[in-house]
């Protein structure tokens, strides 16, 4: 009996580590489930669903002018993405053209959220690693961005500056002049940033090699934004399918082929430098002009369309359909953390247990509150509470052991 | 035509009921749902794009189907395979077997719309809560939401 | 705590628990349905331009430790029982502050199917922050206002 018992005992080392579920956005927040077998991740699944809250439907019983609120709070790093999207994709079901002007102030706001997004998630991503002066470096200086998208829009998280066919508010030459100044300031410190993601040798132990996406797997997991990017598959909305906005202004792909977490780290402060350029072309060649087109029909014609939107985390995806009515027939919204969520789940088998918050973190899926709970089963019933703190904590003093050595 | 488009056409001539071209840069394709893996294989074997979205959109009681749309993206543009799936036999294939990461697409569009996905690896909810009532799908019309 | 002392012993007790309390709350915070937008806000009120920890007050992960439950965005139904949760496993005495017109009144995703409410409708709560998001300033005021009441009443009155 007993020689029977060995292999089940031995069965019994491998234990799930739940971790979640609280989390932020429309579709971001997760409980993930990953199976261990010691330190090694030997299955990954996610539960999403609990800030679910239904906005889909909730979009059937409000007006075409009042959904323009409820998109724009799916999420609150990237509203005006969501906002963009929307209006697009209204502006084309109704055939009418936002004006140059109302296009270029879209483009300029879309650009400033980028680069508090990734301000933001710098922050965190070095927040997880352990590297918590970073993190601090980071957000004062992403305050910055947050004062210029409040001087322009009077708020700091939902802008509003989109409306069916136009923008809220003009820019003029005196905040033109304080984004310039805060654009010199903040390119400064991200020639610093950069130096330091690239060089600290103690943060390149946690993303040099981690993570690893071939091009091959990027482009199989169907992989979008500046996650696809750091594996070198060249896929950005704004080159790819400019439309009538980026038309205009000429954007640059940033491209890495690494593929690692480091790669990841490094395409976002580069896309940080393409960003500046862009605002600060955008403003020197603002076309004058009205800010909203003469009439916006309050029904919409019939008929459905599909508009994307490049956030900073990779392609929005909007599908809308009108019956033309008052209300639309159906809005579909798939955000660019769905996308790259099952590459987390793909990546992380394989991976230490350490590794995974910084794996999570890499595809930036809004990971920003901080306190999640998790829960480490055993296959003999016993359940013992971590928070997200300590299997962060635990990535870091692993590390801290295996420095050691 | 984009060479793009052109290209897809020509993937998804063979089992296509009806193509159309309804904006610049996009492409309708109307198929027969046993045909789905069929083309969706084409498509992969070929690298046509990405799967960027399944979109389900429930047509009314009156009509009694759901609509099943599956968005490939590649570059600007975007092909649009479309089924049409009665209620009364609202099933469909699953394309997990040829995009694994379909699977999240597929379990949203299970329930939120009460399709059955032959074959997709995990059925578990995914947004929708534990407690939820078995047969009620939110996005289906005949749903009202109160208050 | 109760300890077998005298009124007068259990008085000066109090105090001491009271004013170690106003000067360094902790404080849990969950998001039970927001759009992300006030948890950000929160996370600034840590970072330098901010820095709420000088008023002693300091963000951290298990209800156990806390003193004030900082709630953000409308209750879903799959969220409800955690924030219960998460709000009986808190000790006495225990205050919640409601961050967000979403907290406050379910703001723009009242009616959303997944939604049940606001956050006094599930846990009893002392403070709100009006906002869509409230401003870090805010949110600092909000903390400051509610220790400031603290002041005022006996701590019989608040367990």
């Amino acid at each position: 009996m007993m020689t029977v018992a060995a292999p089940t005992t031995q069965k019994s080392e491998k234990f799930i580590v739940p971790i979640g579920p609280q989390h932020p956005a429309l579709k971001e927040p997760g409980h993930f489930e990953f199976a261990v077998d010691g330190e090694i991740v030997t299955d990954a699944t996610v539960r999403l669903g609990y800030v679910h809250r239904g906005i889909e439907k909730g979009t059937e019983s409000r007006n075409w002018a009042q959904n323009l609120y409820l998109l724009e709070r799916i999420c609150g790093i990237c509203s005006h993405t969501h906002a963009f999207a929307y209006v697009l994709g209204v502006e084309q079901l109704a055939e009418v053209e936002a004006p140059p002007r109302a296009r270029a102030i879209r483009m300029v706001v879309a650009e400033l959220e980028r680069v508090h997004s990734h301000f933001l998630w710098l922050g965190v991503g070095a927040h997880e690693a352990g590297f918590d002066t970073l993190f601090m470096y980071s957000w004062r200086d992403r305050e910055t961005v947050m004062d210029l998208l409040e001087s322009l829009t009077g708020n700091r998280v939902n802008y509003s500056a989109c409306v069916l066919g136009g923008v809220k508010f003009d820019i003029n030459g005196e905040q033109t002049k304080g984004i310039l100044e805060g654009l010199d300031f903040l390119e400064k410190r991200t020639h610093h940033y950069l130096n330091v993601i690239q060089q600290d040798a103690l943060f390149l132990q946690r993303t040099r090699g981690v993570g690893v996406m071939t091009q091959q797997q990027a482009r199989q997991l169907g992989v979008v934004g500046p996650t696809a990017r750091a594996s070198g598959v060249a896929r950005d909305l704004r080159i790819d399918a400019p439309g009538q906005h980026y038309n205009d202004f000429n954007v640059n792909m940033i491209l890495e082929t690494d593929g690692d977490l480091a790669a990841r780290f490094v395409v976002r402060i580069r896309d940080l430098f393409e960003s500046y350029r862009i605002i600060r072309e955008i403003l020197s060649n603002m076309p004058e002009g009205d800010l909203v087109v003469k009439r916006m029909p309050r029904k919409i014609k019939a008929g459905e369309t599909i508009s994307r939107v490049e956030a900073p985390r990779g392609e929005a995806f909007y599908y809308i359909k009108s019956n033309g009515s008052e209300m639309p027939e159906r809005i579909k919204v798939r955000t660019p953390t769905l996308c790259n969520m099952a590459s987390v789940l793909t990546l992380t088998v394989g991976q230490h247990l350490a590794d995974v918050p910084m794996i999570l973190v890499g595809i930036d899926p809004c990971f920003s509150c901080n306190d999640r709970s998790v829960t480490v089963t055993q296959p003999s019933g016993q359940r013992e509470h971590w928070t997200w703190e300590q299997v962060r904590r635990f990535g870091i003093e692993y590390y801290q052991r295996q420095g050691g050595q | 035509m984009d060479v793009r488009l052109e290209t897809a056409v020509s993937l998804t001539k063979p089992w296509a009921t009806e193509t159309a071209e309804p904006a610049p840069y996009r492409l309708d394709v109307s198929l027969e749902r046993e045909n789905l893996l069929p083309v969706i294989s084409a498509l992969f074997a070929a690298e046509w794009g990405y799967l960027s979205a399944i979109t389900g959109v429930d047509l009314g009681t009156a009509v009694g189907v759901v609509e099943v749309l599956y968005h490939f993206c590649e570059g600007p543009c975007i092909v649009t395979l479309r089924l049409r799936v009665p209620y009364d036999d609202a099933q469909i294939d699953s394309v997990c077997s040829i995009i694994p990461s379909a699977s999240f697409f597929e379990r949203e569009l299970s329930e939120m719309l009460g399709i059955t996905i032959v074959g997709t690896p995990n059925a578990d909810r995914l947004f929708l809560p534990d407690d939820w009532p078995l047969g009620v799908y939110p996005l289906r019309k005949e749903y009202v939401m109160q208050g | 705590m109760t300890l077998n002392v005298t009124q007068e012993w259990q008085g000066v007790l109090d105090k001491i628990k009271n004013w170690a309390r106003i000067n360094s709350p902790w404080a849990i915070h969950y998001n039970s349905g927001s759009c992300n937008g006030c948890d950000i806000e929160i996370l600034a009120t840590l970072t330098p331009r901010y820095d709420v920890e000088r008023f002693g007050i300091k963000l951290q992960g298990s209800p156990r430790h806390a003193d004030v439950l900082i709630c953000t965005g409308p209750v879903t139904r799959q969220s409800r029982d955690r924030l219960l949760r998460i709000y009986e496993q808190m000790p006495d005495p225990k205050f919640v502050i409601a961050v967000g017109t979403c907290a406050i009144s379910g703001g723009v995703f009242q009616g959303c199917y997944n939604v049940i409410g606001h956050i006094d409708e599930v846990i009893p709560v002392n403070m709100y922050i009006p906002g869509c998001p409230p401003r870090p300033e805010a949110i600092i005021d909000g903390v400051v206002k509610l220790l400031t009441s603290l002041q005022a009443v006996p701590e019989s009155a608040t367990a």
